[in-house]
């Protein structure tokens, strides 16, 4: 008996292609890419059958900022409906600026932060810093999203509410929104935690599989540094970076739970003109609106507009994770970056 | 894994999938409920002390959460055989044939900070605090002054219900008002915002300050005796009138056994 043919191995080969345990492997795995595909081309169908009353009785007033009109009465309107007459009129815009602008900002504040973050650990932290700091940040990135709400909710919107809240500002929009800490300031600040060390780990891994000759190369031509790592390190991480952003964003998007529980729970748009107040105000996103009303999915037309909800999601999802494809691959013609 | 493994694991599986089917088989005698939240509690309570009788031994439950609509929608369905709900009855708008029986009744409290510890509140100041607003400061009204932030609960919920007939006189709560998801939340809200004023179950009254409503203190002594206003009904709604076991069950839960364990937290029916 050979070695080879002792420890399993056989001799690859067109002769060698009825090898019965490499076949089956070959069809499971297959088989389970396909229920995965599956799956995912039946979600999308799904959700979109079943929000497509709500798009189609609304038209491009459900997307609209000068639709006019209260979410939260037409949630409340929807879901009062009989079901021989149902009400389906939705104008979203409330809803979708705040995903928007939470997440946006979020996003922004992480990735320069995660950046600055990962800059430090692979290049100039200590070794005993390093040590700690590595798991902590995995660690960060694995905490469930209810407990940053419980956070959230106990502690900085009860701040919030007495730092930076005055009467004279409370006063000036008494009857239309109540500003009591919990507002999309605090949502940003919280969505902002929980995506950075997510955002950290993606980048120091892109960091440190930058080629070391090619900063040594940088360094031995007297640049410092910091500036070695920022021309020539970052510079060729930047897809894994745009990787790292994607990812965070489409955590970002999807929060549900610690939004409901900290951005105030009221369908507004909060409006920059406001000025200072503006990061002070509540509002209430997508995600944390399918959250928050989950009890009337029994009410066929309410069941529609959160289904139609759901479904901006997901194009939302879909568009960024194509988005984030293009860019890479035009970075990566430029940079000729390992990753 | 070898070849063997993987036939014992899938002889496994299907004498797993064999050993489910008969279970389900015999669900005749398992009693399901699903619905509100708020009745979970009493539910629960009222399953387990059934379940130590003669009459109930025999029956085992499967008690499922979800709110009064999901409850609603799920017996009218024939997926239990009782649904839970928190909600009156809604004519026109609930699917047909169910038949609603009123099993306890529930205490809905107007709750304010401790730091505001309001005397009373009558239905036309809380109408206008959360409809409109009208009243959009404690001034006059409270111990500290400033603005009012009121908190509510979502749409679908039914102590949104129960509150909007009861303390607003069918108007809707307005949609400056914070929709919260839950009793908790609101409970939260107000522990945390001396300005704040909400609406919750009295189980959820601990830590915050219970407002009287048109002048009568909000307890379940007052609740029982008819005295204060914001009571509501919590149902066992089932498709038709209720026969077998569900009957037996229900029978249990308004008899003067059952009452007096809807007596320990909630309102009962006599």
């Amino acid at each position: 008996m050979t070695l080879a043919s002792r420890i399993g191995l056989r001799k690859a080969g067109p002769r060698n292609k009825k090898n019965r345990a490499d076949q089956r492997a070959e069809r499971l795995l297959g088989a389970l890419a396909c229920v995965v595909l599956a799956l995912i081309a039946g979600m999308i169908i799904f959700v979109f059958q079943k929000a497509w009353p709500s798009f189609s009785h609304n038209g491009f007033d459900w997307f609209s900022p000068w639709a006019g009109g209260n979410v939260d009465d037409e949630l409340n309107a929807i879901f009062h409906s009989s079901a021989s007459n149902p009400v389906l009129t939705m104008h979203a815009w409330p809803l979708i600026w705040a995903t928007a602008v939470i997440t946006i900002s979020a996003v922004i504040i992480a990735t320069g932060m995660a950046l600055l973050s990962a800059m430090f650990i692979v290049e100039f932290a200590p070794t005993g810093i390093r040590r700690l700091l590595e798991p902590v940040v995995r660690l960060l990135a694995a905490v469930p999203s209810v407990i940053y709400g419980l956070i959230g909710i106990l502690v900085l919107v009860p701040w919030v509410d007495k730092t930076f809240v005055t009467d004279s500002a409370k006063q000036s929009v008494a009857g239309v929104i109540s500003l009591n800490g919990s507002s999309i300031g605090v949502g940003i600040l919280v969505l902002t935690v929980m995506i950075t060390p997510i955002m950290i780990a993606i980048v120091v891994d892109a960091l440190r599989s930058v080629p070391a000759t090619w900063r040594d190369g940088a360094v031995a031509l007297g640049v410092n540094r910091f500036r070695a790592l920022w021309t020539v390190g970052v510079r060729a991480a930047r897809p894994a970076i745009v990787a790292a952003g994607i990812l965070a964003t489409a955590r970002a998007l999807g929060e549900a739970i610690m939004l409901s529980m900290v951005t105030g729970s009221v369908a507004f748009a909060p409006n920059p003109i406001d000025g200072s107040i503006f990061f002070l105000e509540p509002a209430r996103p997508l995600a944390a609106t399918i959250i928050d009303n989950s009890e009337g999915l029994s009410v066929p037309p309410f069941a529609q507009t959160l289904y139609a909800f759901a479904a901006v999601l997901l194009v939302s999802a879909a568009f960024l994770s194509f988005a984030g494809w293009y860019v890479r691959r035009v970075l990566r013609r430029y940079t000729l970056s390992p990753i | 894994m070898s070849t063997k493994k993987l036939r014992t694991v899938s002889v496994m599986a299907a004498l797993a999938l064999c050993a489910i089917v008969p279970a389900s088989a015999s669900a005749a005698k398992v009693i399901s409920i699903s619905g509100s939240t708020s009745v979970f509690p009493l539910e629960t309570k009222l399953a387990q002390a059934w379940h130590k009788t003669k009459k109930g031994k025999k029956f085992s439950f499967r008690i499922l959460q979800g709110g009064s609509n999901v409850g609603i929608s799920d017996v009218s369905k024939g997926r239990v055989s009782i649904g839970a709900s928190s909600r009156d009855p809604v004519p026109g708008s609930d699917p047909g044939g169910l038949v609603f029986t009123k099993i306890a009744r529930d205490a809905i409290c107007m709750i304010t900070n401790t730091a505001n510890p309001v005397g009373n509140l009558t239905s036309a100041q809380i109408k206008g605090m959360f409809v409109g607003p009208t009243i959009t400061s404690w001034d006059g009204i409270g111990p500290i002054g400033g603005t009012i932030d009121p908190i509510g609960r979502a749409t679908t919920s039914g102590t949104h219900d129960a509150f909007k007939n009861i303390f607003l006189g069918g108007s809707n709560q307005g949609a400056f008002v914070a929709g919260k998801a839950s009793n908790g939340l609101v409970q939260q809200g107000v522990k945390s915002d001396p300005h704040a004023i909400g609406y919750v179950s009295y189980a959820f009254t601990s830590g915050v300050h219970a407002v009287q409503y048109n002048g009568v203190d909000c307890n379940l002594r007052n609740a029982k005796s008819g005295a204060y206003g914001g009571v509501r009904s919590f149902y066992f709604v089932t498709q038709g009138a209720p026969v077998g076991p569900v009957k037996k069950f229900i029978g249990f839960a308004v008899s003067k056994k059952g009452q007096k364990i809807a007596s320990t937290e909630w309102v009962p029916l006599h």
